[in-house]
């Protein structure tokens, strides 16, 4: 940027007055470069084609015609593993976000005086976040074995990590001056943190929860396709037979559980703000 | 008694928050600390509690050297050395009573604290502390819905129910219009003459500091420029202790 | 004296009820959210696998890893990011004509209702059917992906640029109808110098979450770091799952933190 404000003159105007302003040169055109550069490469590196897009998108409609109307009477197979989802990301949730408590207070420095404790516990957090939740899960089936319980793992491991992190980062943000007073009254941390500090974060503490557990019955739909249990693993199977009015079955399912607990969880995180 | 010999604070980025203090404070006495802003006065309070460490000298209260308390002893100390704040410091979010129970939680078995588990015998407590500042019809209210006086009266009963031997108060009136300052500070006066506990105040405003004060300590750049009964202060010594100009003369 | 207190305490609201009520709830939930638990079947080879990762992270394929060619984890990444490039670019095309279709102060309520209605249903469609769909367009390969995230993306994204959009100030449109100026001029200075830098922090935001969705991707074929990853797993190549963990892990970490520093620098100048 240093090079690129050299390499162009500042626009300097001088006012009648005789004051002088000046005016960086136009950074425009650089990030347009940079951005035809960025599309160019990428085209090439993907094999993006418009034409071919335009002419086989009807292959794309014709999938999503045949999902209707949707098969109703599969509802009977669908509804178990839609359950079952629910409960997978309920489940990984729940004791997600509860472990992720200890770890927000340890990652937090306002609470924990320890830069080192800080860090360790900070990258624990985001080695854990980095890794996306359907690689996590897939993990899982290998060391768990095929099943439900890989899927409540990555999960779990999710919202631990995004719930830790938020809820870390919302601690310091928190006003000190009633655990200072605890602190002169003789409490320690632990009895500090649990009086003062705690009743400040728990509805953050909470609506951050539910979002996760909103966004994880979303995602834990896809999770069977990797064999980590629920209701992608119907899913799966029905798309590769090609019985797209039971895919549009499911993904109607879906739909409306993902409505309800959608609408739920928001109102219960407008009551808790 | 508390005792300060020669004792000196410097923060780390170099500042020199107090320096070469010596006093002796008896039991029971009400003492008023003026000063400038950036005096000191605050600094000389929280090492009182420890909220800030001394760097030099002694700090001895009823014998016993306060810089060496650590962990277990230190908060031990800290139940018989009350503090109050000028932002009173409180949970909004929570009630009245819940914010005066939580100085009996040091006390208290960790899994009784995380549950909120108060036996009646602390509620009890929590309630007769309210009523010393005449607080107790807003027990059960949430403390974010009372003004600024009624919660540094809550911040008050706080501290009282600890039942500490000395209360420190850092600048408690300094958000509150006259009127409420001096109900407050006649709840400092009552309890001073009624429970006999030492109170030491900082005041921004001299004639509360005058009118309620027993004996005053006059600050400046961190040396104490005053000590003595209120009686003495004259202007000479408010221009010494307030004067813009000449701090190290 | 302790009368009077006794009569206050008497007056405690209790919240035994309600906090009962919310313990019995949330236990019956999880209480009945245990099969979620199910299909554990943790012998000691998942065991010796979990430590082979383990130690195929801390040795990891240094040929992969490091290599320059079509199998390297260096062109791996390049190809997720123009992945997660062009679908976000391409997923905002798509979503700001929905967006202004759907915000309240532009269209009428009946319509708006609608288009989100829309907009909500392309959200719940799961990426990875997305992508089985579109290869039946493209064919396998990083396209089918692009493709996968564009229309994945439209659901956030117009979500966003939506509240922006209703968050417009009029008050600068009426200064400029003062001025006399054009429907044209009212929109070039008057609305896009508004929305701009919101939309492209939005834009840039979306853009870190789909490099995590590109991640993926390759699951169904459809390009990505994540396909060699599954053959390395299924073969138990363990040291180029290694590689290409740390690769993934490098990153989603270094494009989070650029993330954060564009959008700051957006948003607050
Ligand atoms: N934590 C700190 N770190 C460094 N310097 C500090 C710190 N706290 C206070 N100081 C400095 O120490 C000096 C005394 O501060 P102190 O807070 O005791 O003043 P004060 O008399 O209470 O002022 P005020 O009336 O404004 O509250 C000031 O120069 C201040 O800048
Ligand atoms: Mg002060």
């Amino acid at each position: 940027m240093k090079l690129y404000d050299k390499l162009f003159d500042a626009e300097k105007f001088t006012l009648t007055n005789g004051k002088t302003v000046s005016q960086k040169f136009t950074r425009m055109p650089l990030i347009i470069l940079m951005l035809l550069i960025g599309i160019t490469v990428s085209v090439w590196v993907t094999g993006f084609s418009l034409t071919m897009l335009f002419t086989n998108i009807t292959g794309f409609w014709q999938i999503l015609a045949s999902m209707f109307p949707p098969k109703l009477s599969y509802f009977f197979q669908v509804w178990r593993p839609l359950l079952m989802t629910i409960q997978m990301s309920f489940f990984g949730s729940f004791f997600g976000s509860l472990m992720a408590l200890p770890f927000a207070v340890l990652a937090a420095s306002n609470i924990t005086n320890n830069r080192v404790i800080n860090l360790v516990v900070r990258f624990i957090l985001t080695v854990v976040r980095t890794i996306p939740t359907l690689v996590s899960a897939l993990i899982a089936t290998y060391i768990f074995g095929l099943g439900t319980f890989a899927g409540t793992v990555a999960i779990f491991l999710f919202s631990f990590s995004f719930v830790g992190k938020q809820l870390f980062e919302y601690i310091e943000t928190v006003d000190m001056g009633a655990y200072e007073a605890l602190t002169a009254t003789g409490a320690d941390t632990p009895r500090a943190f649990v009086t003062t500090i705690f009743p400040q974060i728990l509805p953050t503490y909470l609506s951050t929860a539910l979002f996760a557990f909103e966004g994880n019955v979303r995602y834990a739909a896809i999770l069977g396709y990797v064999g980590a249990g629920g209701i992608g693993m119907i899913l799966n199977e029905k798309i590769g037979w090609r019985e797209f009015q039971s895919v549009g079955m499911i993904l109607l399912s879906i739909f409306v559980a993902v409505v309800i607990i959608e609408t739920v969880s928001q109102q219960l995180r407008k009551y808790l703000s | 008694m508390i005792k300060f010999e020669h004792v000196s604070k410097t923060y780390p980025n170099g500042v020199k928050g107090l320096q070469d203090i010596n006093l002796e404070i008896q039991d029971g006495e009400f003492i008023g600390i003026i000063g400038m802003s950036g005096a000191g006065k605050s600094t000389l309070i929280r090492t009182i509690n420890r909220l800030n460490d001394i760097t030099e000298g002694q700090l001895t209260v009823d014998g016993v050297e306060i810089s060496g308390l650590k962990g277990k002893s230190l908060r031990q100390y800290r139940r018989k050395v009350g503090m109050i704040f000028q932002s009173y410091n409180l949970v909004p979010r929570i009630s009245v009573i819940k914010n005066v129970l939580s100085s009996l939680v040091p006390d208290m078995p960790i899994m009784r604290v995380m549950f909120g588990l108060f036996s009646k015998e602390d509620k009890i407590k929590a309630l007769e502390a309210l009523d010393r500042v005449s607080m107790l019809d807003k027990a059960f209210v949430r403390t974010d819905q009372l003004s600024g006086g009624q919660q540094q009266r809550v911040s008050l009963a706080r501290t009282l129910a600890q039942n500490p031997s000395v209360l420190l108060a850092d600048e408690p009136v300094a958000a509150l219009d006259p009127v409420t300052a001096h109900e407050v500070m006649d709840d400092f006066k009552r309890i001073n003459e009624e429970l006999g506990q030492t109170v030491l105040i900082n005041i921004h405003h001299v004639d509360l500091a005058l009118e309620y004060s027993k004996r005053i300590i006059g600050i400046r750049s961190g040396k104490i420029v005053y000590d003595g009964p209120v009686s003495g202060i004259t202007k000479d010594i408010l221009d010494l202790i307030y004067s813009k100009d000449g701090a190290d003369k | 004296m302790n009368k009077k207190l006794e009569t206050v305490l008497s007056k405690e609201p209790s919240r035994r009820v309600q906090y009962s009520i919310t313990g019995a709830i949330l236990l019956i939930l999880l209480v009945s959210s245990s099969p979620a638990l199910g299909g554990a079947n943790m012998t000691s080879k998942g065991f010796e696998i979990g430590w082979n990762i383990l130690t195929g992270i801390f040795t990891p394929d240094t040929s992969l890893l490091f290599g320059l060619g079509d199998s390297g984890v260096a062109y791996l990444i390049l190809q997720t990011i123009a992945i997660a490039f062009l679908g976000t670019l391409v997923g905002a095309v798509i979503a700001v004509p929905l967006s202004f279709i759907s915000a309240t102060n532009i269209v009428p309520r009946p319509v708006v209702l609608v288009t989100r209605f829309i907009i909500m249903a392309i959200r719940t469609v799961p990426s990875l059917v997305y992508g089985l769909m579109f290869i039946r367009v493209t064919g396998p390969g990083p396209f089918a992906g692009v493709m996968t995230l564009a229309i994945v993306s439209i659901g956030m994204i117009s979500k966003l640029f939506i509240e922006t959009i209703e968050d417009l100030d009029t008050g600068i449109l009426e200064s400029l109808d003062a001025f006399g100026s054009t429907l044209f001029q009212k929109i070039r200075y008057g609305i896009l110098p508004q929305l701009g830098s919101d939309f492209i922090s939005i834009l840039v935001y979306r853009f870190d979450m789909n490099l995590r969705e590109a991640t993926i991707l390759g699951l169904v074929g459809a390009g990505g770091i994540g396909a060699p990853m599954i053959f390395a797993l299924s073969a138990y190549h363990w040291h180029q799952v290694g590689a290409i963990l740390i690769g993934l892990f490098l990153l989603v970490f270094i494009v989070e933190i650029l993330s954060d520093k564009l959008r700051q620098k957006i948003l607050h100048g």
